[in-house]
Parts: structure tokens; C-alpha cells; sequence
């Protein structure tokens, strides 16, 4: 039966794809996936299989996760009856349009170099007998069919998971029906949005800015769309109760998150908006066809000033002055030619590579979105300002921050960077000399340490005078120190040039530990904190947790078997099964 | 004098390289030829330290290389076959890394590579990044950071590929200047021409088997026939001219 449907869909495909243009659009669907640009970047260039379910993980596991919340036994036994569940269901709809908007937005943001033909396209289709404008089409055919397919995928699992959650509170298949309708055309739209809205933007960029400073240029402006989407995700625990609260005229500051349009229409299909969600219901339908005319207008002249003229654009660009401002400071810190030699490296890939730029802004991103909560949440129940810079939240800020930033570099510095060049450091550096991890904890403790020394410790000398000051600055700085050397416990590698880590065992244990850590290291130590300031002596509390967290991570390295600290450059599975190879 | 003493390097159960012996003495410029898979670049990994032999040694001086492997790499200067560096760092940034990763002194470095970019026309270009940079300019940056420290072994694996009349020209100069300096080079190429001109020596691989050895005179003069001959005679189990009539009756077919 199923075969029925299939066979003349897959004959169709195989004769379409026999076509020059079905050949092109298979090729673009291709290298979207699997990485564009003039760079070989290679490591995390996934499949299309495993992109495609990497998308769709996040929707599934959230709806699982949801059952805790509506299964009518676990409300029985807490002796909840009778809800309402489609107001039940609100603020988990809205985090699911926001989810979709962020997931398909940051895989947009994420391919944003692909999505557009580049010169390796030209040079290799352009001489062929196709004309432009057939590339054009074919480019655009992708970048629509991908659209569509993103969208579905991201949302799949929680168009089926999550009504069948919310339905289990019912027994209706109707209620099921309409409620699984409502929710599916709410997700996808929003999914189709945001990467409408990415899209427009790029082809805007691309429309009105000359080559070298879209290259530039284009690096902030993905920043700022991944930081939007960290705050857009941010805002789902504050948003649906504001909105559905809103009683009287629609709110200015809905119009800025797109997110609310979407769940107002989904409100407004069930007919449960009221008059001000009326209003916002009616912008998503006339916004995705205005961000339809953009992007295919803006992609349009983007592509007739960028592709037909690549070979008009020099490959070459003008010479840039140099800058060592860095460089007397840094030679008091880097001592061996080995740290004087990749440190720059470690920073310069930092800075300018795409891949882990984007990771870092999100991180940063994040980090924002909980510190300008934890301020909120210090002048909320502060008389003063003097309170409010002594509440747990204002002292957790650099705390926050220096965590996010300690781990994310950490995870950045497994992801690798051109590793067919790493064959320089393969060739010049001694795999004996143990100094992987003195140079990734100065690149760490550079990164972190000065944001407590140039922001906090100011603004506490301010507001609490020096003493408060410099006991705030120095936990944070110890603390940071300390983790820095957990994280870092077994590193032996440059960062960027080993092959990305496989899927660990232990992967699930380290995320527990990883949010664990936060507790233990935002949360808690800034909460003993604000009660040692009173009085300092309680500060000596902390010592014994710093001794052990010293001790630690000494003593495992010391421990460490010499083979198992040599300088690698690929990460191997661990093995179930280990072959003795005795006949070698 | 630079030794390999019976290299073997397998690969499971395929060897790429078998039971290679042979010396590079200082002033030798030792070209290395053979079709592909012959095992030139596998030759090429151990010489350089790369890849450990399976059986077998390459000596430096009379020491294993592996013993000390980073003194080795300090008086080595290598040419990878392929242009691989990190696009997003400028040439000098570039070339200013291997120059602090072999320890050379800040001021001697900046001297040298002011001078080098010069002379390979590289130095109005030096703080664009490598992305930016055609083939030959890469290849060039690699010429640079292969020579700056002034090593006593030079391993060239096709370095020409990329590179324009004149820079090719001053670069197979280059190369006797370093053999008339006392250095040590061995130059793997696919072009005959410039092995047979920059060369004092040849060493001819086939299927991981050095076929000949000798040098590029003793070769022509044995065999009565240009390197080029020679190296078909020995190599080649195909004839060129049928298999290029094919071609053209394959192409011309409906």
C-alpha cells in the first residue's frame, strides 16, 4: 500500500535528478548541509541524517519531559483536579514556537555562509553550459525546500508528542485532532519565519553592502541574531503569563518578539484570545509574506552584485596595518616557544573563525540573559542600591559569567578548525612536553579574569568601598582559577587541531555535572558570599572547598600514566572489545 | 648525512613502502620520483617524522630520528605536497607562528620574514589572510617558513605546484644554492624536467620498491635515454600512446 504512494514520488525523483536543474538542486541541498564557503572546514560537517535528527531532539525530548506536568495520575496525586488544559498548555506552547523559532533561526544563522553560492561554485558551474539564472533557481529551489524541510523536521516530534501529552488529560480524539492542528501550523510557521527572517537579512546585507564589508560585517550581524534568539528563548518563562494577563491595549513590547504572534494565533484558532491577541494573531500570516518579498527580492539583487560578479571582486584584499598592541603584555606571560606560538593562534582562531565565534556569541548571549536576570532579580527586593549590590543575585553576576565562560571555551576548544593544517604543529611540536594545559588555562583565565577586574571590581570599590571590593574580585578570581583547573583536568591538546570528540558514555554524567557545577559555583557560592561580607572571617568557610578543589584536579593529573599525556591530535573511541593483534 | 636503513611502513595488511635504503649526504640534492602510489608521500611522512616506519630507521648523523625527534624537526625544513594552512591568519601572522614554534628570536624573525616576503613578492600581501591568497602564494608562505631558520635538511614535496614562471624559476636556483651550501635536500616531484635539472641524484619508486638509484647522469647514460624515457622504461606498464588514442576514440564516440 505504502509503496503505491512511494513508487511514483521516488521515480518522479530519480528522473527529475537526471535533469541538469534536479542535479543542481540536489547539489545545493547537499552543500547547505555539508558546509560552503572558501574554507575547508571540516569536523562539524555533519550528514543530512544526523543534522536533520540533531534538529528534531530538542522538540521530542522537551514533550517527554512535559508528561510530569499533565499525566492525570501524577495530578491526581497531587491533588489537582479539574484543569483547564488548554491554559495549562500556554506557557509550554509558547516555549515550543520559541524553541522552533531559535532551532530553525540558529541553523539558518549556522549555514549562513552556505545558503548563498560562493566562487567554488562558480568556478565549477559556471563554465558548464547552464545559464545564471538557471543556478539562481536551482540555488533558490534549495534554499525553499530546505526552508520547508527544517521547519517540519524541527517540529515534528512535538507536533505528534506534545498533543498527545496534553490530549492524555482528555478523552477525546477531536480534542486531540484540533489541538495537535493548531499547535503544528503555530510551530511551523514560526520555524518558516525565522529562517525567512535570517534569510532576508543575509540577502539585505548582500544587497546593499560591497564584498569586503559584507565579510565583516556579516560576522556582527549573526552575532546579534544569535543573541536575539538566546534572549527570545530567555523570554519563555516571563511572556505567556504577561501576555495572557494583558487585558487592555496590546502591549508595545509584543510586537518585538514575533514569538507572541505566533501563540496569539494559535489562541486565537482555539478561540481563546482576548481582544489584544486578536491583534497581535492577525501579523504573522501578512509578516511571513512581507519577509517572503524581501528575501526574494533582497536574494535576488544580492546574488546578481555577489555571484555573477565573482570574477570582477579581486581575491585578493588590500593590505591591513598590523596591530601587536598585545604583545609586550603577553611576553610577560607566555613563556616557552610553544605558548609564544599557539597562544596567538588559540586567540586569533577565537576571534576570527566563524564557527567558533558563533558558539562563543551564543555562550556570551546566554551569559547576558542570566546576568541582566540576576540584576533584575538583586533591584527587585532591594530598598537600596547599596542592598541590591550586596543580594546573592548581584554577586552571582561575575560568577555567571566567569562560569559560561570557562565551559564554553572549554567546549570550544574541542571543536576543530582546518584540521588538514594541523600537520605544522604535528611537525613542530615536542608530544612530550606537557604544556596543552598551561596554555589553554592562559587563554581561559585571560578571556575571564579581566571582566572581574575591569567591571566588578570597579563598580564594588563604587558602591562598597575597597575592602568588599577586593574580597569579591578575589573569590571570583580563585574561583575561576580553580575551575579553570577542572575543566581542564586531562587536556593534552592544542585547541582546534584534534579531531571532535565522539559521543562519550559518560556524556550524560558530565552535562549533570556540568549543570551541577553551576549550582555549586553561581548559585551557592555567591548565596555564602553575601552572608560572609558581613562578616569576613566567615570567608575562611570557603577554604577547605578550595583546598579540595586544588587537590583535586592535582592529583588526577598526577596520577595520569605517562602515554595518557602525550600531545594528541585525534581523538580515538574508547573500545567495548580490544583486539590483542598478537600475530602482528 | 641523512639515512634511510630499510624502511618499511604497512598499512594493515597493504605496505606502501618496503625495504627502503638509501643516503642523503650534505650537498646531495636527491630527487624522488615515481607515479602515484608509489609510495613517495609515505617515504616522504617518515623522513620528515611524521609517520614511524614499521620496520627500519631513519638516521640524522647516526641517530635514530625518533630518539630526539624535536632536535631533528629544529634542522628540518619541509614542503608539504598540499598548500593546508589556516585561512583566517594573515601570511605574516602565519609564518610568524613557525617562526616562534622553532624558537627563533623575535628580532632575527621579523628581520627574516621582512626580507623573505620581499624577495618572494609576498610582503604587500602580508596582512591579508591566507584565504584570500591564489596557490602560488600559499606555496610560497610554505617555501618561507620551510627555509627562515635556516635548517641543515630540506624535504620538498612538490613544491613547485602552484607557482608562477619567475618564483619557480628562482626556486629551482634556490635549490642548487642550497646543495652548493652543503645542505641536505631531498626534492619529491612528478616533474622530470626540474628533477633532472636541480638534481644530483635520482631515486626511482615503484609500487613501494626503490626501482633505481643512482645519479641523474649514471641514470641517462646507463639506459642511453632522457630521465624522462628513463623513468617510463621503468615505471610505466602502460604504453602512453595507445592509452592517448584511446582516449581521443572515446571522446569522439557517440
Amino acid at each position: 500500500m505504502i509503496s503505491l504512494l512511494t513508487d511514483p514520488i521516488r521515480h518522479w525523483w530519480e528522473y527529475y535528478r537526471q535533469r541538469p536543474f534536479g542535479r543542481m538542486v540536489e547539489l545545493f541541498v547537499a552543500r547547505i548541509f555539508r558546509g560552503g564557503g572558501d574554507s575547508d572546514t571540516e569536523g562539524l560537517d555533519l550528514g543530512i541524517g544526523l543534522a536533520l535528527t540533531l534538529l528534531a531532539l530538542p522538540g521530542g525530548f522537551v514533550s517527554i519531559l512535559l508528561l510530569d506536568k499533565y499525566g492525570t495520575l501524577l495530578q491526581w496525586m497531587r491533588g489537582t483536579l479539574n484543569l483547564d488544559p488548554l491554559l495549562m498548555s500556554v506557557p509550554d506552547e509558547y516555549f515550543f514556537i520559541v524553541l522552533s523559532m531559535a532551532v530553525t533561526g540558529a541553523a539558518a544563522v549556522w549555514r549562513w555562509d552556505a545558503i548563498f553560492p560562493d566562487r567554488r561554485d562558480y568556478m565549477n558551474l559556471v563554465p558548464l553550459p547552464i545559464s545564471t539564472r538557471t543556478i539562481f533557481l536551482a540555488n533558490l529551489v534549495a534554499v525553499l525546500f530546505l526552508a520547508g524541510l527544517i521547519a517540519l523536521d524541527v517540529n515534528a516530534a512535538s507536533c505528534l508528542l506534545f498533543p498527545m501529552v496534553v490530549g492524555a488529560t482528555q478523552n477525546k480524539f477531536v480534542f486531540f485532532a484540533k489541538f495537535a492542528a493548531v499547535h503544528a501550523v503555530g510551530v511551523v510557521l514560526a520555524s518558516i519565519f525565522a529562517f525567512l527572517a535570517v534569510f532576508s537579512m543575509l540577502g539585505l546585507l548582500m544587497a546593499i553592502l560591497p564584498p569586503r564589508a559584507l565579510r565583516r560585517i556579516s560576522a556582527y550581524v549573526r552575532g546579534m541574531v544569535v543573541v536575539y534568539l538566546v534572549t527570545l528563548l530567555c523570554t519563555s518563562f516571563a511572556v505567556p503569563d504577561k501576555l495572557i494577563r494583558t487585558r487592555g491595549p496590546l502591549p508595545p513590547w509584543t510586537l518585538l518578539f514575533p514569538s507572541c504572534w505566533f501563540l496569539s494565533l494559535c489562541q486565537s484558532l482555539r478561540g481563546r484570545a482576548g481582544p489584544a491577541q486578536m491583534e497581535l494573531a492577525r501579523l504573522p500570516l501578512p509578516g511571513i509574506a512581507v519577509l517572503t518579498v524581501v528575501a526574494l527580492g533582497c536574494y535576488a539583487i544580492g546574488y546578481h552584485r555577489h555571484f555573477v560578479r565573482i570574477p570582477e571582486i579581486a581575491a585578493v584584499t588590500a593590505p591591513m596595518p598590523r596591530r601587536s598592541r598585545m604583545g609586550a603584555l603577553l611576553a610577560l606571560v607566555l613563556q616557552t616557544p610553544f605558548q609564544k606560538g599557539c597562544f596567538p593562534f588559540v586567540w586569533k582562531t577565537l576571534v576570527r573563525s566563524e564557527t567558533h565565534r558563533l558558539v562563543l556569541t551564543g555562550i556570551g548571549g546566554l551569559g547576558l540573559v542570566l546576568a541582566s536576570q540576576a540584576l533584575m532579580n538583586a533591584f527587585a527586593g532591594a530598598k537600596s542600591l547599596h542592598q541590591a549590590a550586596l543580594s546573592p543575585e548581584a554577586l552571582s553576576i561575575p560568577f555567571i559569567l566567569t562560569f559560561l565562560i570557562i565551559i564554553g571555551l572549554r567546549m570550544v576548544f574541542e571543536i576543530p578548525v582546518e584540521l588538514r593544517s594541523n600537520w605544522i604543529f604535528q611537525l613542530m611540536l615536542d608530544a612530550d612536553r606537557q604544556e596543552c594545559q598551561s596554555l589553554a588555562r592562559k587563554v581561559v583565565l585571560t578571556l575571564a579574569l579581566p571582566l572581574v577586574l575591569t567591571i566588578a571590581f570597579p563598580a564594588y570599590v563604587y558602591l562598597e568601598g575597597w575592602r568588599v571590593a577586593f574580597l569579591h574580585a578575589l573569590l571570583v578570581g580563585i574561583w575561576s582559577v580553580l575551575l579553570t583547573n577542572i575543566v581542564l583536568i586531562r587536556f593534552r591538546k592544542v585547541p582546534f587541531t584534534c579531531t571532535l570528540p565522539v559521543f562519550k558514555q559518560h556524556s550524560i554524567v558530565l552535562l549533570l555535572s556540568v549543570c551541577f557545577g553551576y549550582l555549586l559555583y553561581a548559585i551557592s557560592t555567591p548565596e555564602f558570599e553575601s552572608a560572609a561580607l558581613a562578616e569576613p572571617l566567615r570567608m575562611i568557610g570557603l577554604v577547605p572547598v578550595a583546598a579540595v578543589a586544588w587537590f583535586v584536579p592535582h592529583r588526577l593529573d598526577q596520577s595520569t600514566i605517562e602515554i595518557e599525556r602525550k600531545l594528541i591530535f585525534e581523538e580515538s573511541a574508547t573500545r567495548t572489545v580490544e583486539a590483542l593483534r598478537l600475530s602482528d | 648525512m641523512l639515512e634511510a636503513v630499510h624502511l618499511t611502513k604497512r598499512y594493515a595488511s597493504l605496505a606502501a613502502v618496503q625495504d627502503l635504503s638509501f643516503s642523503l649526504r650534505a650537498g646531495m640534492v636527491l630527487g624522488c620520483l615515481g607515479p602515484n602510489g608509489s609510495g613517495k608521500s609515505t617515504t616522504v611522512k617518515m623522513l620528515t617524522g611524521l609517520l614511524e616506519p614499521t620496520r627500519g630507521v631513519v638516521q640524522f648523523d647516526g641517530h635514530n630520528i625518533q630518539d630526539n625527534l624535536q632536535a631533528y624537526r629544529k634542522r628540518l625544513g619541509y614542503v608539504p605536497e598540499e598548500a593546508h594552512l589556516y585561512p583566517y591568519l594573515t601570511g605574516w601572522e602565519y609564518l610568524e607562528m613557525v617562526g616562534t614554534l622553532r624558537s627563533m628570536a623575535s628580532r632575527t624573525l621579523e628581520t627574516k620574514l621582512d626580507s623573505l616576503l620581499e624577495l618572494f613578492s609576498l610582503h604587500p600581501h602580508r596582512h591579508a589572510s591566507i584565504g584570500t591568497y591564489s596557490k602560488g602564494m600559499r606555496q610560497r608562505i610554505l617555501l618561507i617558513a620551510a627555509i627562515m631558520d635556516n635548517p641543515d635538511i630540506f624535504i620538498f614535496d612538490e613544491p613547485l605546484s602552484g607557482l608562477d614562471v619567475a618564483s619557480a624559476l628562482i626556486f629551482k636556483n634556490l635549490v642548487q644554492a642550497l646543495g652548493q651550501q652543503g645542505k641536505l635536500v631531498f626534492y619529491c616531484s612528478h616533474v622530470l624536467e626540474v628533477v633532472e635539472k636541480v638534481c644530483s641524484d635520482v631515486l626511482i619508486l615503484r609500487k613501494g620498491v626503490v626501482i633505481a638509484q643512482d645519479s641523474v647522469a649514471n641514470i641517462g647514460q646507463i639506459l642511453g635515454q632522457s630521465l624522462e624515457n628513463t623513468f617510463l622504461h621503468l615505471v610505466d606498464d602502460v604504453d602512453t600512446m595507445s592509452v592517448a588514442r584511446d582516449i581521443v576514440a572515446v571522446m569522439k564516440a557517440a
